[in-house]
């Protein structure tokens, strides 16, 4: 057993929180407050930052441009980004981990080599299509479907709330190939690209947290898509999404983290500076105690990311549950945590000036995405009545 | 012992209701939304509408132009404002409650006639000048002076989060007319007019949610008050808060009433409407029981608010503490039950679309303004200790 | 809208606060150390006229509205009486006694009411069985008509005051097709053959409660023995929620009170770090939510009530809020409560210790809470 972090995720861990406080976290605030069109425009400038930084390719192989992280190291360096800025760490993992590692674990040859590089380079951004306005926990109810139709395969329906939709150039959507009776093996996934013929992305979506995120819906009017970017085998989508899930379920209980982390850091900060009293605020136990509560909760979530990441890297077969409980606590804590943290800040805490009015909005969709918490839940029992 | 409404309060829940359903809700989301200058706009309208109903007379007498409604019958209709508009809530509640209330009961009659019938019709638009960036629960160390001169008082320093600063005529502000040494009986309070030298407002301070209520720091620059706006004695300032504060917080509690009964409404609707899995959300446990804790919540806010109400009107000696208990207890339950129906909405939760994610925002800011949890679990327990 | 109280009320309410006091708290203590029912406590409690407040006075009572039983059961707890007394009176009365009275023949309220109401005799309700708990209506005790009698058979689990009970009020099936609507009371003595207590049963808390497994053994119940109607049993069953949403949880709303009382006293009097820990704001948090948490039950407890007394037929929802509030917000007061009492919240000698044992049963008893979340949600969403 072994709870510390190696050199080198200590090394990264420095440099990228000194790379993420100076060329990120200036723009994090601008980026949620701006018009949509400025807000994309920082958005891609913060990717192609990461991409030189390097970050971008942590969960990709060398060959592609990538450096091949294991999760736990990613999952250091995630949190550095995570803490500074929400929307840029969702957009990124929207495109490098929920668009490209489908590619990457399911790809052929010819399609890592053509979306992986531009991927990590942020020449390219991917969105990921599943959810659709009536599938959403019930993800198997999807009703886009794929008809194969010679070389290629007709797209028809919609997807909804799609990190990246407004800007993303390439898409891997779900439709149903199968029996409609056969739910749960009837679903492929097919690499969409912008400018195919019937595919087009909404405007973008208001929303309370997360604004610089660009999200939309997607379209498919009888879409067009080549026979060969279909996405490994047919029919197998929900199998593929299976083993990727974990990694999503993993991100999101490390933006859960970051966005916790930076609420305690504001919080100890704010409760050392305000004097109210004749004293820091920190000082009285109202206070401090919350403060006590917030390092407990973001230090169980962290081990919990730890240990999913480290099952995950091992493939170990409890790997998809603890990415549950992971994701359950983290995201759970986080929203706690930031509305601690809005309490700490008194009336400034609501003014749209500090941090914490933002994370507050950012934090709840932990709770939401990647499998709402009663999901997660249902899962986790499902796993213990099976065990006992 | 009576827990059931009289026929008036009846009556007035019923036409009231539909009044705010027809009048003000249709606006809510836009005056959350509009830039200040036309929220300003909308809230002035939602303010005039309201007084033609009557509403804003319902705390004052009738000599002044109000009806002079009991605590409880005003309860009744402040849920069914604050369930459609939390910012137009907050706004008529500052001007014609701390405002108003303040001139009411410490006014000489010249003071009461010339303001009280013009901020009951919405001529006048008040607001009421305590906080300080220094001062927030710490209030006894308001640093805003007041030097007797002549006929005249000259202020000096300022205020902040002023709801209504931005487009209020006339103002109570605090002021330290005492000596220094004397904290808590050196405070005295003034009628301060738009338009009077040295008086100003600031810019609209950015909310994270009641973005419709204006709020704003005031200035006070050599501001020049004659003497005849002095409101009550010199140095009662303190005292005056004191038995004006439990209106305060029993009409906070009612806000947060108002917006956790509007979070269950839409929950319940959406767990109806919504289908997933083939059956509507709301057939899953994990989705009925926050329905239920919503309403198990609510009816204790309610009825800690009523008997908070029942006890002020009484002029009982428990009346501020259980003031304090209904505000603290409504206020957490509203941030609960808001967080609750988010959830249930999914992925439209937090879209700006949806009411509840403008809920989730009205919804936190209740733990913090008129006495912190903290604050008030502090005055709770001090009146516990001084009982056993 | 009006919380007050007569003086009449008041003054009753302060007459039993007194007799807990003095009379019945000291007894709590030591009864719920041994795990014993305390008769002692129970004939003093009949003489006061408790265990038959509400009944009318020619069965011994004193003819008391619902809410003033409440603040009696509320009362009795506050001073200090334990929540295995208060359960048992609580099933004694309300759940037996008072469904004889409601649906039960002249006779038979001739019979058992008034030595009922004395405490002369001890009544429980068994309608819980092994494979029965918050599926009610599965009860699989059966009720066979034999000629003018009717043969029972079954048995019922966690049955209030069954080891020492002289009456039983207990709902047995006598038409499993016709399910809920198929089960029928009846009024069973100890001495009936085929009738008895098959175990009795060690529990976490209510500890001077004593609870028992029931057989059913071919027992034999005279015809004159049915309450009610045939077939008429769950309803009655669910009637006795009145009560058991207002008198029954009553005496949580008053140890609640006793708790605070106790934590205050005991948060001024213990020093560390050189003052009372009542000055440190942790302990005040506690204070205050405990606090509020009383105000708020009370409130809800005292509307159940009320409506009752108003004639009013009891509204579902309002006693499944009133019920789940008290278990599943109550529960992490206690806790907070002994939390206060630091180590020695831990150890028998301190009250709070017991009532964290007692408090557990509210989230379980008379309908969990998730039943009663069930309950509620299915009446919003209808």
């Amino acid at each position: 057993m072994d709870y510390s972090l190696t050199d080198e995720q200590l090394a990264l861990q420095e440099s990228f929180r000194k790379f993420c406080d100076k060329e990120i976290k200036p723009n994090a605030d601008k980026l949620d407050k701006a018009d949509y069109a400025e807000a994309d425009k920082l958005m891609k400038q913060n990717f192609k930052k990461l991409a030189e930084f390097g970050y971008t390719g942590m969960c990709h192989e060398e060959k592609y441009g990538g450096s091949g992280k294991d999760l736990v190291t990613q999952c250091v360096a995630q949190e550095e980004l995570a803490r500074v800025c929400a929307a840029t760490f969702l957009s990124v993992g929207g495109s490098l981990g929920l668009c490209g590692l489908p590619i990457a674990h399911f790809g052929t040859d010819a399609q890592k080599k053509k979306y992986l590089p531009k991927l990590i380079s942020t020449e390219m951004i991917g969105a990921f299509g599943l959810t659709e306005p009536e599938a959403g926990s019930d993800a198997i109810g999807i009703k886009t479907t794929a008809r194969k139709k010679g070389d290629r395969y007709i797209l028809n329906g919609s997807k909804t709330f799609i990190s990246n939709g407004p800007i993303a150039d390439i898409a891997v959507v779900m439709a149903v190939t199968g029996k409609p009776e056969e739910k749960g093996r009837n679903v492929s996934s097919f690499i969409v690209e912008k400018g195919m013929k019937g595919f087009s992305a909404g405007k973008h979506l208001d929303k309370m947290g997360y604004r610089g995120a660009p999200t939309s819906e997607l379209f498919f009017d009888d879409c067009e898509v080549p026979a060969e970017n279909l996405l490994g085998v047919e029919n197998e989508g929900f199998i593929q999404a299976m083993k990727t899930l974990e990694y999503g379920r993993i991100g999101m209980a490390v933006v859960a983290l970051g966005i916790a982390v930076a609420c305690m850091e504001e919080s100890i900060t704010y409760a050392k500076e305000r004097h109210q009293f004749g004293r820091p605020i920190g000082k009285f136990q109202m206070v401090g105690f919350k403060l006590s509560d917030m390092k407990v909760l973001t230090d169980v979530s962290r081990l919990l990311i730890y240990k999913a990441a480290w099952h995950k890297d091992n493939n170990h077969p409890e790997a998809a549950t603890m990415a549950s409980i992971a994701k359950l606590t983290a995201s759970e804590a986080s929203t706690k945590i930031s509305s601690w943290a809005v309490q700490i800040h008194g009336g400034y805490g609501y003014m749209t000036e500090y941090p914490v009015e933002r994370l507050y909005r950012d934090a709840k969709l932990g709770e939401i995405g990647e499998g709402t918490s009663e999901i997660q839940r249902l899962l986790i029992a499902r796993d213990v009545l099976a065990k006992y | 012992m009576d827990y059931s409404l009289n026929d008036e309060q009846l009556t007035l829940q019923e036409s009231f209701r539909k009044f705010c359903d027809k009048e003000i809700k249709p606006n809510a989301d836009r005056l959350d939304k509009a830039d200040h200058a036309e929220a300003d706009k909308i809230l002035r309208q939602n303010m005039k509408k309201l007084a033609e109903f009557g509403y804003t007379g319902m705390f004052h007498e009738e000599k002044y132009g109000g009806t002079a409604k009991d605590l409880i019958t005003r309860c009744v209709a402040q849920e069914e404002l604050a369930k459609v508009c939390a910012a137009s809530y907050l706004s008529v509640g500052v001007s014609l409650g701390l405002c108003g209330l303040f001139i009411a009961h410490f006014g000489t009659d010249e003071q009461k006639k010339k303001y009280l019938p013009k901020l009951i019709s919405t001529d006048m638009i008040g607001a009421f000048g305590l906080t300080e960036p220094e001062a927030g629960s710490d209030v006894m160390n308001i640093q805003t002076t007041a030097e007797k001169k002549g006929d005249r008082y000259i202020l000096n320093g300022s205020k902040t989060y002023i709801i209504n600063g931005p487009i209020a005529d006339v103002a109570i502000i605090m002021a330290v007319t005492g000596k220094p040494e004397e904290k808590g009986g050196n405070v005295s309070s003034f009628i301060v007019e738009k338009g009077m030298k040295g008086f100003s407002a600031g810019e609209h301070l950015d909310t994270m949610g009641h973005r419709g209520a204006p709020t704003s720091e005031l200035f006070f620059n050599d501001c020049e008050v004659p003497a005849e706006n002095l409101l009550g004695v010199e140095n009662q300032g303190f005292i005056q808060a004191m038995t004006t504060l439990e209106y305060g917080r029993i009409g906070i509690a009612m806000l947060a009433l108002g917006i956790s009964v509007a979070c269950m409404e839409e929950s319940i609707n959406y767990a109806k409407e919504r289908q997933q899995f083939g059956k509507p959300i709301g057939k899953f446990q994990m989705v009925g029981f926050k329905l239920s804790d919503m309403k198990v919540l609510i009816d204790v806010s309610r009825l800690l608010a009523y008997k908070a109400a029942w006890l002020k009107e009484k002029n009982d000696p428990e009346a501020a503490t259980m003031a304090s208990i209904a505000k603290l207890t409504a206020t957490e339950a509203s941030t609960k039950i808001s967080g609750w129906a988010v959830q249930i909405h999914g992925g439209y939760g937090c879209m700006t679309k949806y009411p509840v994610e403008r809920l989730y925002r009205d919804a936190k800011p209740g733990e913090i303004g008129e006495g912190t949890s903290d604050i008030h679990r502090i005055l709770i327990a001090r009146d516990v200790l001084a009982k056993y | 809208m009006d919380f007050a109280f007569t003086d009449e009320q008041l003054a009753f309410r302060e007459q039993v606060l007194k007799f807990s006091q003095n009379e019945i708290a000291p007894l709590s203590e030591e009864f719920d150390e041994k795990g014993e029912f305390c008769w002692e406590a129970w004939k003093k409690m009949g003489e006061f006229g408790l265990l038959g407040l509400h009944f009318p006075e020619e069965y011994g009572g004193a003819n008391a509205d619902v809410v003033t039983s409440c603040m009696a059961a509320e009362a009795l707890a506050e001073g200090g009486a334990d929540g295995g007394l208060t359960l048992s009176w609580g099933a004694h009365t309300f759940l037996c006694a008072d469904t004889i009275f409601v649906h039960g023949t002249p006779e038979q309220k001739e019979k058992y009411v008034s030595k009922l109401a004395s405490g002369e005799w001890v009544g429980c309700m068994a309608l819980t069985e092994p494979n029965a708990g918050s599926d009610a209506a599965s009860v699989a005790t059966t009720a066979v008509k034999k000629g003018d009698r009717y043969v029972l058979n079954g048995s019922k689990m966690f049955i209030t005051n069954g080891p020492i009970a002289d009456v039983c009020v207990v709902y047995a099936s006598t038409d499993k097709e016709k399910r809920h609507m198929g089960i029928s009371a009846f009024i069973v003595e100890k001495d009936y053959k085929g009738f008895g207590v098959s175990k009795t049963l060690k529990k976490m808390g209510v500890k001077t409660s004593t609870t028992a497994e029931l057989y059913f053994d071919d027992c034999e119940v005279p015809e004159e023995n049915v309450l009610g109607e045939i077939g008429n049993g769950f309803p009655m069953a669910l009637q006795t929620l009145e009560w058991d949403r207002s008198a029954l949880l009553a005496p949580f709303v008053g140890g609640m009170e006793f708790v605070l009382k106790q934590c205050s006293q005991y948060a001024k009097d213990r020093e560390q770090f050189g003052r009372p820990i009542a000055q440190f704001q942790a302990i005040q948090q506690k204070l205050a939510d405990i606090k509020c948490f009383v105000e708020a039950a009370r409130l809800l407890v005292y509307k159940v009530a009320w409506n009752k007394d108003q004639g009013s037929a009891l509204n579902h929802m309002e006693a499944a809020v009133a019920k789940l509030y008290v278990g599943d917000w109550g529960m992490p007061m206690i806790s907070e409560a002994v939390q206060i009492h630091g180590g020695y919240g831990y150890m028998h000698e301190y009250p709070v210790e017991r009532v964290f044992r007692d408090t557990k049963l509210a989230q379980i008893g008379g309908g969990t809470s998730e039943i009663q979340r069930m309950i509620i949600s299915r009446l919003l969403l209808s």
